[in-house]
């Protein structure tokens, strides 16, 4: 029995040695401007603030990924983009799978508070973060991810809940 | 045992300065363990 338990005491020791590495990693990045890759960031500081017109939206189809971070908490991370007719939008995906709810956190705080700070191309913007259930739009957008991305996102997966869309909209009394 | 435990606190502090200090590492764990993350939650 003895033996049983100090095997079990070194399999959990050494798998400390990664936890490790992973908790540090992922602590470390908090305190940078902007996410890495999975790890949250910090806020995101650096970058003119765009004051102005609404922007055609359509060049984000040709960037891979953008930055995004919420009012609360004041963290950021990597995520990816879309336009369509016009309109701003991200979401996240396996929201239906209990490590997807673990990990990707953003989506119900955004729509606790939706305000937004994204960017892109180095220029920080500032938006409102409104989620998309269902209506018409969700086929005009939903065929530019599927174009842009190895993406399974659908009409019937993100009126079922297993993807969250948001339409990242002006803020009231922005410029537009 | 007592052998081990002192490898162990060694290994996770040198791990952790490591990876806070020597530049790429931290990416370098990062994309690990993204790769891991990512087929969980698509299980």
């Amino acid at each position: 029995m003895k033996i049983v338990v100090r095997i079990l005491i070194v399999i959990l020791g050494l798998a400390l040695i990664p936890v490790t590495a992973v908790a540090t990693a992922a602590f470390k990045q908090r305190f940078e401007d902007g996410p890495n890759r999975v790890f949250s960031g910090g806020p995101l500081v650096s970058g003119e603030l765009f004051q102005g017109p609404e922007p055609d939206w359509s060049f984000v189809n040709e960037i891979p990924t953008i930055e995004m971070q919420l009012e609360e908490p004041a963290t950021s991370r990597r995520i990816w983009v879309a336009s369509s007719a016009g309109k701003l939008y991200v979401w996240s995906g396996y929201m239906d799978t209990t490590v997807g709810r673990l990990w990707k956190q953003w989506p119900v705080q955004a729509s606790e508070n939706g305000r937004a700070v994204l960017r892109i191309d180095g220029t920080r913007y500032e938006r409102q973060l409104n989620r998309v259930q269902s209506g018409p739009e969700l086929d005009g957008i939903t065929a530019v991810i599927s174009e842009k991305y190895p993406s399974a996102t659908t009409r019937e997966t993100i009126e079922s809940g297993q993807v969250w869309l948001f339409e990242a909209a002006p803020r009231s009394g922005a410029g537009s | 045992m007592k052998n081990f435990y002192i490898f162990l606190a060694i290994a996770i502090v040198t791990t952790a300065l490591t990876v806070w200090f020597v530049p790429g590492v931290d990416d370098f764990v990062e994309v690990t363990f993204q790769r891991y993350l990512g087929q969980a939650a698509r299980s």
